[in-house]
């Protein structure tokens, strides 16, 4: 019995996941619960048990896939349960494989995503190119497409009615296909992809020289074309014409499509070739995809800031006290070795504020036209990480003690710094404090913790200049950046929540009243 | 054969001389058939007699006169005084104008024109039988046959188009007096055309209508603007009841409506239109005698060349099926002549725009958003309210929107439906799109001038692209 495992929803609203490693290979040995992969989500690395006691019978995705959850990831031989020859899911893989492999040479569009939705029985071409189909004899719904979106152009029927091929393009496609597997069977590396590519042409004669230059002034194209030549940064007047119309050159979507990609190919020989020299100057440009935790980071960003008015408020706290009250509690926290941070009366300070004003302790439910006033306070400790920002959460901290909460902070820091952190402990915050001092820095422009309405930035604590009665002294002062929603939030309320916050951090013993 | 035809033979004969028939029969001219083209009234048909041209003269002659007399937002005031029978008789120069040219063009193209009624007398034989006694007939053998004999208004029972204050559209747009009051039965859009028209004139209109709402072959937000704008002209709706009937009282007539209860309700007016809708005519062409069949509607099926089931008989217009419009017509009657002549023409086209002349303005192409979805594809819209058109504003005229559907994963564009200020003349270019296959980014890259109403379909299309300018995007 062959025991199919699919890649689990590792969290809430976890959508796919990148194998980063498999721990286990096709035929060991698994017990159940033992870890086989890690799984990087959008939050955090993630290892994913064995289902069972049994043997790995087969792995699917290799590392560095990102896979949809409920996919098929990795398969077991149950132990105790007799071994199957192939299993559904096996052949169909296969058969998915043999057809892929078969498909790739006919299909040198990139656009696969853009291809019609279905609509049966429709053919999008110009009336001329439909005219034109019946004229020669085409089944134009037969006809592939090379227009924008795989409209079919009168090239198009042209090349399905040229004499050798039959009008059939399914036929013509199995043709080239057999040419360029004949080819790829030569193993001479660099040629067989260069004949597949030419074995991926629909019709040569015009296009025997992709890469070339064409160095026009003036090009006809669709404003769809002009649009993909422009994403692909191609100048038009650079792209062999394919057709002509009125006399001047015209560009297909198509011929634009594998210009870039010429391009593309003549720029990686270019790297290749000269190997030597290439590999002191390096690249120019690095290319690093933008995806998991980056790319959470990144949406969570836009997300934030183009929904919420964000408004930033500054001021300075003059914290001498704090520094002399930290100063005598440090060693006491020492004996139960638990490293006392300024963090810890940050977020008792906060809190003390929230309470004063609630307006900062909410979320706006636009859906609902409902402003939610939150009764509890878990305060996010915004975290840088190698992966990226990181906000792990600290909960109820009206309730906890500054010693509790403090090592609770250097917990939770260090668990997302190692990727180790849960998800539900980067969930549920009210209000978030970020401390981009300890990096170094006075005052900052926080983005929200979206749907938080406000974000305390705390800079880098050490003595500045403070005026005091007329004369110029050092002291001790922190400078902080409030950020607000301003839908739900005013300047006003702002301010009076900073001034709040800085009376409890000048005046640490106030917090004994909370 | 009856003693004292004469018979003649011809390649083509085509039957009736309206948008589809005169058009078959100038198409087979330039591709050097011998063609006949048999009318038993008047060149043009139904269209360019009594339809789409005189409604239009008259829609746009009462437009001015309203218009004239209500523009006091504008700083001008003035009360213009209609005299109904100049109307006409400009409406009939315009109509005259057009059917001459129709017969000077079909004489052009070597088309034989002969008057008269046509029956088929075999498979590949006709009659003919002129107008007017002792006209006598003639036989006409033909190869090929174009079936284009129209449609004619479908009767009300207890309503007969020969009694005096009983209008069709055709007498509606042919008084010599503007009506005091008016009953219109039907509110699809001859109806809505005319109530138009003749409360524009000073007529009190009341509309009935069997169904609940009007134009109810159109979405509602589309016939919304059309019924607002009626009422606030004063037409007074009744929907949901039946016209069963009238009698003379006093001066005028009463007409009585039945509602699904048998509630009987009665109208007072001068006189009642009655316009719910048409018929094919084919029941005077002995049709059995060549073996062409008609469905229980009476239409003729034809295929993607306009024929029917017989091989060398064809079709086009409102013979040959919904939508009954003169541009369908046309296009079939060319392609029949074209399929006629050996070329490799079809029926291909992808969508039929279509007109409705109220006030505001109606024009729809291809699918609807809902009917997208049925044909299984995944429809996105995009839509541009004329009173964020800086052009229709200054029209004076700035309700409706434009409205484009596409298919989402592709872009190609699906269809389009506008209501609003030459709505009519905006949809051609939709219909061209959706013809040449472009893209909701086709539409939306193409500059198109300021200030024109045009800039509201590419307003629309940005908007389901999610970048309009000039409206919120969704």
């Amino acid at each position: 019995m062959v025991r199919e495992f699919k890649l689990p929803d590792v969290g809430e609203g976890v959508s796919e996941g990148e194998i980063v490693t498999w721990l286990v290979e096709e035929g060991d040995p698994v017990s159940e619960d033992q870890p086989v992969a890690e799984v990087e989500t959008d939050k955090a690395i993630v290892e994913v048990p064995s289902p069972v006691n049994g043997t790995v019978r087969e792995i699917i995705p290799g590392e560095g896939e990102v896979v949809p959850v409920g996919d098929v990831i990795i398969t077991f031989d149950v132990e105790g349960e007799p071994v199957e020859d192939q299993t559904e899911g096996e052949a169909k893989r296969a058969g998915e494989a043999d057809s892929e492999a078969d498909a790739e040479p006919t299909a040198p569009d990139a656009g696969d995503s853009e291809e019609v939705s279905t609509g049966e029985g429709r053919v999008f071409a110009a009336p001329s190119a439909r005219r034109l189909a019946r004229e020669l004899g085409v089944d134009i719904a037969a006809v592939e497409g090379s227009g924008p979106s795989g409209r079919v152009t009168d090239r198009d029927v042209r090349a399905a009615a040229e004499p050798g091929e039959s009008s059939d393009t399914s036929d013509d496609g199995a043709d080239e296909r057999d040419e360029a597997l004949a080819a790829a069977e030569e193993p001479v590396g660099d040629d067989v992809a260069a004949t597949r590519e030419q074995g991926a042409q629909p019709t040569t004669e015009d296009f025997s020289a992709p890469a070339e230059s064409a160095d026009r002034d003036r090009t006809l194209a669709a404003p769809a074309t002009r649009r993909i030549a422009d994403e692909r940064g191609v100048d038009l007047n650079a792209v062999p014409a394919t057709e002509q119309r009125d006399g001047e050159a015209f560009v297909t979507e198509q011929a634009v499509r594998e210009y870039a990609e010429a391009q593309q190919r003549a720029q990686r020989a270019d790297a290749a070739g000269s190997a030597g020299a290439g590999a002191e100057s390096g690249e120019r440009v690095e290319r690093v995809q933008y995806k998991g935790v980056r790319k959470t980071i990144g949406e969570a960003m836009s997300n934030s800031k183009f929904t919420a008015p964000h408004v930033t408020h500054h001021d300075t706290a003059v914290v001498d006290e704090l520094v002399a009250t930290r100063e005598r509690l440090k060693p006491r926290a020492d004996e139960q070795g638990i490293r006392l941070t300024y963090m810890p009366f940050v977020m008792k300070a906060v809190v003390a504020a929230l309470k004063r004003h609630p307006k900062l302790n909410a979320e706006l439910d636009e859906e609902a036209g409902e402003i939610l006033r939150k009764n509890y306070y878990n305060v996010g400790v915004a975290t840088a990480t190698d992966a990226g920002l990181m906000v792990p959460v600290v909960e109820n901290v009206d309730g906890k003690g500054l010693l509790q909460i403090s090592s609770e902070v250097n917990e939770l820091v260090q668990k997302a710094r190692d990727r180790s952190i849960a998800r539900e402990e980067l969930q549920g915050s009210t209000f978030t404090v970020t401390n981009f001092g300890a990096i170094g820095g006075e005052y900052a422009t926080p983005i929200l913790n979206h749907p938080e309405v406000g974000i305390l930035g705390i800079g880098e604590l050490k003595q500045r200049p403070v005026v005091e009665d007329g004369e110029v002294v050092a002291k001790h002062t922190l400078p902080i950046s409030l950020t607000i929603d301003h839908r739900i939030v005013d300047g006003a309320d702002a301010a009076a929540f900073a001034n709040t916050f800085m009376e409890y951090v000048e005046n640490p013993e106030l917090l004994l009243l909370e | 054969m009856v003693v004292g035809d004469i018979s003649t033979g011809t390649d083509v004969l085509v039957i009736g001389a309206g948008p589809g028939g005169y058009v078959a029969a100038i198409r087979a001219g330039q591709l050097d058939l011998d063609v006949t083209l048999v009318e038993k009234d008047a060149y043009g048909g139904t269209c360019l007699n009594y339809g789409c041209i005189p409604s239009k003269a008259m829609i746009t002659a009462s437009d001015l006169a309203h218009e004239a007399g209500h523009a006091e937002e504008m700083g001008i005031y003035a009360d213009p005084e209609v005299e109904m029978g100049e109307m006409v008789g400009w409406k009939d120069g315009v109509v005259d104008q057009l059917t001459g040219g129709v017969e000077k063009l079909c004489k052009a193209n070597g088309v034989e024109l002969m008057e008269g009624r046509a029956e088929f007398a075999g498979e590949n034989s006709a009659r003919v039988v002129h107008g007017g006694d002792g006209q006598g007939a003639e036989t006409v053998e033909f190869e090929h046959a174009i079936v284009s004999t129209g449609s004619r208004p479908i009767e009300v029972p207890g309503f007969d188009f020969g009694d005096e204050p009983v209008l069709d559209s055709r007498q509606a747009l042919a008084l010599a007096e503007v009506p005091e009051s008016l009953v219109i039965v039907g509110a699809g859009y001859i109806g809505m055309e005319l109530a138009g028209v003749f409360a524009k004139l000073g007529t009190d209109v009341t509309v009935v209508e069997m169904l609940d709402s009007v134009l109810p072959a159109y979405e509602d937000d589309l016939a919304r603007p059309v019924k607002k704008n009626a009422e606030s002209l004063g037409v007074d709706f009744h929907f949901g009841e039946a016209a069963s009937g009238w009698e003379e009282a006093g001066d005028g007539i009463t007409v009585a409506t039945e509602d699904e209860d048998g509630e009987v309700s009665e109208f007072g007016a001068e006189k009642v239109l009655v316009a719910v809708g048409r018929d094919p005519v084919t029941d005077t062409l002995e049709l059995s005698n060549a073996g062409v069949e008609t469905t229980d509607a009476g239409f003729i099926e034809t295929d993607d060349r306009a024929r029917s089931n017989v091989e060398h008989v064809f079709a086009v217009g409102d013979v040959a099926g919904e939508p009954m419009l003169a541009h369908k017509a046309s296009k079939e009657g060319q392609v029949a002549a074209e399929v006629i002549a050996g070329e490799p023409a079809a029926l291909d086209y992808q969508a039929v725009p279509a007109a409705v002349f109220t006030d505001p303005e109606i024009a729809t192409v291809g699918l609807t958003e809902a009917e997208a979805d049925e044909e299984g594809f995944e429809p996105t819209v995009g839509q541009f309210p004329f009173n964020a058109s800086g052009r229709a504003l200054t029209t004076g005229h700035a309700e409706g929107f434009v409205r484009v559907v596409a298919d989402e994963p592709s872009g190609f564009l699906l269809g389009a439906q506008i209501v609003g200020p030459e709505a009519s003349e905006l949809i051609a270019e939709l219909g061209f799109a959706i013809e040449m296959g472009a893209t909701l980014e086709d539409v939306a890259s193409t500059i198109h001038t300021h200030p024109t109403l045009s800039e509201a379909v590419m307003e629309a299309a940005e908007n389901a692209l999610d970048h309009a300018i000039h409206t919120l995007n969704r």
